[in-house]
């Protein structure tokens, strides 16, 4: 985790201009949004877009952010989820462009996920096998329900509490648990599903 | 309630503890009567051990690798300095390669505009586009901030050339205003004479193809249309049009 003191020395370096500092900070905190973005936009072209749409709003946004208040890292992450919420609103109404709409959640419902993942497989060794699960995972992923979805991103894959979840999300420490009981177990349904028609 | 007499806890209570209970923070009493309710009722128990091979699968996620230029396309974005990459100079920045890419394109141009007597038009030129776009309401401030995704930069685009072409268009509306008034004015005035050549260029121009006066306003006769630079047309009538339809 971040060591709060030396990141609110940083921010404050960067609140006065400091170029170096700012570098710092996108260069400490990229990997994460990076991370979230991808596993929530699924392109990994949307998610660099995003990305970078989350640091220009941390940069513009950067003197709002009060050091006291709580930690930088759940600050940043929650502009990150508040941008994926536009987004995914916005691409939901719009339909026009295939950035969060072609997660397969929408377009490939036709085709069982099991079968849509069948079709690539090619014979393989074991690390494209395992490249195979993790595209298995991914894809049953998207299937979730974004509220359902930002919680297991955020608690499993960003290895958040459930306090700062409930920060970022802006809910209850009971509703974030619920619905990481519930994203999980329907990741795992999916999941199943799609072993069964696989085997 | 699918839950069975003989154990004390409520199907919320578990929903409730699942999360700490995969995490292994459920202990004694809590841990045994958790264990309990999973056993006999028919919601949780599948819950409980859905749940938990959610949470694997999960956990088997690896971290994505982000692409190399991520750190060098959020600086250049966000107008901090790229001094990784400048150090290491691996990467050319997206101005010099813009720059490499139109010098091909523009350096005939630059090589005339440099010569005295093209200086003053290229001057010229570049201040009426200035003055167009920040009459259309652009100001060259706005380019601080620019975003250069395709998608940005085409909605950019179009905006400001909706802007410009709704000012251009207003102004054509002046022009032919003022052009139906000369051609009143003509009208109820006696028979001008034709204009005249006004320099041995136009003799000796046989191209037949109409004057490109526009370029060289500085030697303009008086009878071409300049909003500026007619006595005789008033004013007040264009700026009150341009008023009303801005
Ligand atoms: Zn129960």
């Amino acid at each position: 985790m971040d060591d709060a003191q030396a990141v609110g020395r940083l921010v404050r370096r960067c609140k006065a201009g400091d170029a170096a500092a700012w570098e710092q900070i996108v260069q400490q905190y990229h990997r994460r949004i990076y991370n979230i973005c991808f596993r929530f936009a699924r392109s990994a072209d949307d998610a660099q877009d995003l990305t970078q749409e989350v640091f220009i709003k941390v940069y513009r946004t950067l003197s709002s952010y009060d050091v006291e208040r709580g930690a930088f890292m759940t600050w940043v992450t929650t502009i990150t989820r508040n941008l994926l919420v536009d987004h995914f609103r916005k691409s939901k109404q719009d339909r026009v462009t295939d950035s969060l709409d072609a997660s397969p959640s929408e377009n490939e419902d036709a085709m069982p996920l099991g079968q849509q993942i069948q079709d690539k497989t090619t014979p393989a060794d074991m690390r494209s096998q395992s490249r195979e699960a993790g595209e298995f995972v991914h894809r049953a992923l998207q299937k979730l329900s974004p509220e359902l979805r930002e919680a297991v991103i955020l608690r499993d894959l960003q290895d958040m509490d459930y306090r700062e979840i409930a920060t970022v999300l802006k809910v209850p420490e009971g509703t974030v648990k619920s619905r990481i009981n519930r994203g999980r177990a329907e990741l795992a349904r999916l999941l199943q599903r799609t072993y069964r028609q696989v085997m | 309630m699918p839950v069975e007499g003989r154990n004390n806890m409520q199907c919320a209570e578990f929903d409730a503890l699942l999360s700490d209970a995969l995490d292994g923070l459920l202990t004694g009493d809590k841990s045994e009567s958790f264990q309990a309710h999973a056993r006999v009722c028919t919601v949780c128990g599948p819950l409980y051990s859905e749940a938990d091979a959610g949470r694997r699968w999960l956990k088997s996620l690896g971290e994505i690798e982000p692409p190399a230029n991520l750190v060098h396309n959020i600086l250049v974005a966000t107008g901090g300095r790229d001094t990784a990459r400048a150090k290491s100079g691996q990467q050319v920045s997206w101005a010099a390669a813009v720059r490499g890419w139109m010098r091909p394109v523009f350096s005939p141009v630059f090589a005339v505009a440099r010569q005295p007597r093209f200086a003053m038009s290229f001057g010229m030129a570049f201040f009426s586009l200035s003055v167009t776009l920040s009459l259309a309401g652009v100001k060259l401030t706005d380019l601080r901030h620019l975003d250069l995704r395709p998608a940005a930069i085409k909605r950019t685009y179009y905006e400001t050339s909706g802007r410009v072409v709704k000012y251009y268009e207003n102004i054509r509306l002046v022009y032919e205003i003022e052009s139906r008034v000369r051609e009143f004015k003509r009208a109820t005035t006696p028979a001008e004479p034709a204009s005249q050549p006004q320099n041995k260029e136009h003799k000796n121009n046989t191209s037949g193809q109409p004057e490109q006066r526009q370029e060289r306003n500085y030697s303009q006769g008086p009878d071409q249309p300049v909003l500026a630079g007619l006595p005789n047309d008033p004013p007040v009538v264009m700026l009150t049009i341009y008023r009303r339809i801005a």
